[in-house]
């Protein structure tokens, strides 16, 4: 491993990241600034916010290991057993990123209480989904496909020899999965971890709708009640000092946990056998086939009545806005992702924790920073569609930055060399020896960015063009004002694409 | 050539140097139809942003004196008087003001659009609307309704009702009514439409709300029914939407056509037929299920709008007392 980097074409990229963090960043703390102290600390030192500080952290760590809880075992069951119809378990694992949150939320909203599913179908008044409780369970079932993600990848491509010889050195197969298969899984855990960590940090739309008070809780009423750009910043920057722990650990972990990079085995393992085993197991998978999925189309369904007329020109929007920017997020991502693995540095590690930090910038924040700072730079690119997708590109880029960096660790460095002894250039090299293997992880870097920013609300309800409605603004706008029916055409039409991109994903990730 | 640029510069969505620019507070839903409406009537061409009050008030003031913005189009008192009182707003004619019933403020920085109002909603299979408070500051008495009332905290309409709270009765009172409430162990909903969702589900049997999400509600049949308190009473509030003429406009006079529309009869007409909520002039035809047009009048406590610019004290006590 190199200490200082020479500097090449790969590190644009990186910096053009960097900025792109640092200037809402920058934003912040002029505003911050304008603060008077003694309203700041008020602000800030007051008990409740240690209250709130509380909920949003064991809501956090709840939700990772819920997900975790769900993930870990559903990636095992699809890479490593029998049960019958596993292939359609990583639609399962993948299908969630296509479900807006708070229609997520509204569907286990729907199933309790009177009138709701569980009233309907078997005359059972269940208690409605709320609090702790009710958003742990939305937010696991939302976010748990960012680890199976992961999870799945380090699963397919561990070399299966050290389990083999710890088996043939007596050691049973629940010892083998402790001491060989789980410690190879942890990096896969760390940074599928860190994601839903951030992302929970930052959730509004579910906790609110599950009466559950979290920080960002007092981060929009700051925002929404008080007009108020000051004393939000300050506590953006709460936020965010939650979120730089948070990335400190997992780099710390990561430090002492991953390995070097391993090229990936090829070679065929026997499946573990489920036995009787399997229909105890296949009733758990079809159980969060029906929360997870079932019941977003059931809601959607149960609306509908609204028309169709202006689901062509939302739709369009929508793809104009999210899918240049996942090109975006994968052409500036693979550098970067290709810098932290091939050039460990302090500076390559910085630029990644960036673009991390971006992820964890609060969409109100970050919006507002970006009105700012185009309107002092480039003030032609206020109000367009290019400042959109730049913000949907920064926010989301840290979504793909976990395949891109798996997909690096597959590329052996001794291919690369063996390409440039026999006379080619880097850039051929790069072309007929790296982009081949990356590509799988190009596709599902892209796929994840796009499926986020398709759903994405905040930044765009602030930075859109004018006129310019997406699938998402017209599924909240519709559904804010009480008005479900016409919101369920757009709703099916957002799902629908969601699931076609999750399907299309899961594809490209059989051919790997 | 520069029929594909200016397709180019269409789709990135720029809006036209003639085009009428209005920032609207209130929901697409909801204003779409009369800004089409509009268009085709005038022949003006009209750019519209939507956002909720807050995100196009933080964001008029990141723009500046660079904002493209002729009219704010806003949801709630807080909002214009936010604007009215940092000067953001020019003077309109008197002429505009003619046919309305009050409930705008004395400078005429601004101008009413439509009427909503505070009330109870209630769970009729749940309790008797004869069981039910003639004034909102008893509602905490009702002990028999602990764990059973919900409101909205953090919305917008909730605040200006507290607001108005500490005009009318003062903020001791104020701190009272929301300790006793407190003591209710109240459900406090993100906003109106989880609020009512949640009472028909029976997870609570009285709410806090405005009127026409019930209205909206009973129009597709739902089992929920509307309480209003005693004549003058602050549970009673009223409520405007409204607009006003940004100073930095470059289209006043649109912007000013635009109010124009906005107050006629047609307008007017859609704004109770359709999203339920009270017109600001006389001679429109209501729905049944609204109170009369005189009556509303009669039943809001009387307040000028610019009492509820203390926004700031209004939070500050709900922070002090935990309930944000």
């Amino acid at each position: 491993m190199v200490a200082y980097p020479k500097f090449n074409l790969a590190w644009l990229p990186a910096i053009l990241v960097g900025l792109g963090v640092a200037i809402p960043l920058f934003y912040l703390a002029i505003r911050a600034l304008d603060a008077e102290p003694a309203q700041v600390v008020a602000l800030l030192w007051r008990p409740r916010n240690w209250e709130l500080l509380a909920n949003t952290l064991l809501l956090a760590i709840g939700v990772v290991a819920v997900a975790t809880l769900i993930a870990l075992p559903l990636a095992w069951l699809e890479q490593r057993t029998d049960l019958p119809g596993r292939r359609a378990l990583t639609l399962l694992g993948i299908a969630p990123l296509a479900i807006p949150a708070y229609l997520l939320a509204y569907a286990l909203l729907a199933l309790g209480g009177r009138g709701g599913l569980a009233d309907l179908a078997l005359g059972l008044q269940l208690p409605r989904a709320s609090g702790y409780l009710g958003s742990l369970w939305a937010l696991s079932l939302y976010t748990f496909p960012y680890l199976f993600l992961n999870f799945r990848a380090a699963l397919a491509g561990m070399d299966p020899a050290p389990e083999e010889a710890a088996r043939t050195l007596g050691a049973n197969p629940v010892r083998v999965w402790l001491r060989v298969t789980l410690p190879a899984l942890l990096p896969a855990f760390l940074a599928g971890a860190l994601l839903i960590y951030l992302h929970v940090l930052g959730d509004f739309g579910v906790v609110s709708l599950m009466r559950y008070e979290t920080l960002s809780h007092a981060i929009y009423v700051q925002y929404s009640s008080a007009f108020d750009r000051v004393y939000a910043a300050w506590l953006a920057f709460l936020l965010l000092f939650l979120a730089g722990l948070a990335l400190v650990l997992e780099a710390y972990l990561a430090n002492r946990w991953y390995q070097a990079a391993r090229s990936r085995s090829l070679r065929p393992r026997a499946l573990v056998r489920l036995g009787l085993w399997r229909w105890p197991l296949a009733f758990l998978v079809a159980l969060l086939a029906i929360f997870g999925l079932g019941m977003p189309f059931w809601v959607v369904g149960y609306w509908a009545g609204g028309a169709w007329s202006g689901v062509g020109e939302a739709l369009r929007n929508s793809l104009l806005a999210a899918a240049p920017a996942a090109a975006l997020a994968v052409v500036l991502g693979l550098p970067l992702a290709g810098l932290a693995v091939r050039e460990k540095s302090r500076l390559s590690y910085f630029f990644e924790r960036m673009a991390y930090l971006g992820y964890a910038i609060p969409p109100l924040a970050l919006a507002l920073g970006l009105v700012f700072a185009s309107l002092a730079l480039v003030p032609g690119i206020y109000q367009t569609l290019l400042l959109l997708i730049w913000a949907y590109t920064s926010h989301f880029l840290a979504e793909g930055l976990g395949p891109l960096r798996s997909s690096w660790l597959a590329v052996p460095r001794s291919l690369e060399e063996a390409s440039r002894a026999l006379g080619s250039s880097a850039v051929r090299t790069f072309f007929r020896i790296d982009l081949p293997l990356l590509a799988p992880g190009i596709l599902a870097g892209f796929t994840v960015v796009f499926l986020s920013a398709l759903k994405e609300l905040p930044l765009t309800f602030i930075l859109a063009p004018f006129d310019f409605p997406t699938l998402a603004t017209r599924i909240f706008s519709f559904s804010e004002e009480g008005l479900f029916a016409q919101a369920a055409p757009y709703a099916l039409c957002l799902l629908g694409v969601g699931l076609v991109l999750a399907g299309f994903l899961r594809l490209m990730l059989e051919r790997d | 050539m520069r029929k594909i640029l200016f397709g180019a510069f269409l789709a990135l969505g720029v809006a036209l140097a003639q085009d009428l620019v209005i920032y609207s507070g209130r929901g697409e839903a909801l204003a779409s139809p009369l800004v089409e409406a509009y268009q085709n009537q005038s022949g003006q061409k009209v750019s519209v942003r939507y956002g909720r009050d807050a995100e196009l008030i933080t964001a008029l003031a990141e723009e500046g004196d660079r904002s493209s913005a002729d009219l704010f189009w806003g949801n709630s008192p807080g909002a214009l008087e936010t604007l009215r009182t940092g000067g953001q707003f020019r003077p309109l004619p008197e002429s505009l003001f003619e046919s309305l019933a009050g409930f705008y403020p004395q400078d005429r920085a601004w101008v009413p659009l439509s009427i909503r109002m505070r009330v109870l909603a209630y769970d009729p299979t749940a309790i008797e609307e004869a069981d039910l408070p003639a004034s909102v500051m008893d509602l905490p008495k009702h002990t028999e309704l602990k764990g059973k009332v919900g409101w909205t905290p953090t919305y917008p309409s909730f605040h200006d009702f507290i607001t108005a709270m500490r005009k009318l009765h003062g903020e001791e009172a104020t701190r009272e009514w929301l300790l006793a409430m407190q003591s209710l162990e109240p459900k406090g909903y993100a906003s109106n439409v989880p609020l009512i969702q949640g009472l028909l589900a029976g997870e609570i049997s009285v709410g806090l709300t405005n009127h026409y999400y019930i209205q909206r509600f009973l129009k597709s049949g739902a089992e929920i029914s509307t309480h209003y308190f005693t004549p003058g009473d602050v549970g009673n509030l009223a409520l405007v939407t409204g607009a006003g003429v940004l100073t930095g406009a470059q289209h006043p006079e649109a912007a000013q056509s635009f109010i124009e529309f906005l107050l006629s009869a047609q307008a007017q007409q859609f704004v109770t037929g359709e999203l339920m909520e009270y017109p600001v002039v006389s001679g429109v035809v209501q729905p049944q299920s609204l109170l009369p047009f005189g009556e509303l009048g009669d039943r809001a406590p009387e307040l000028d709008p610019s009492q509820l610019n203390d926004l700031e004290g209004t939070l500050a006590l709900l922070r002090e007392l935990g309930i944000l």
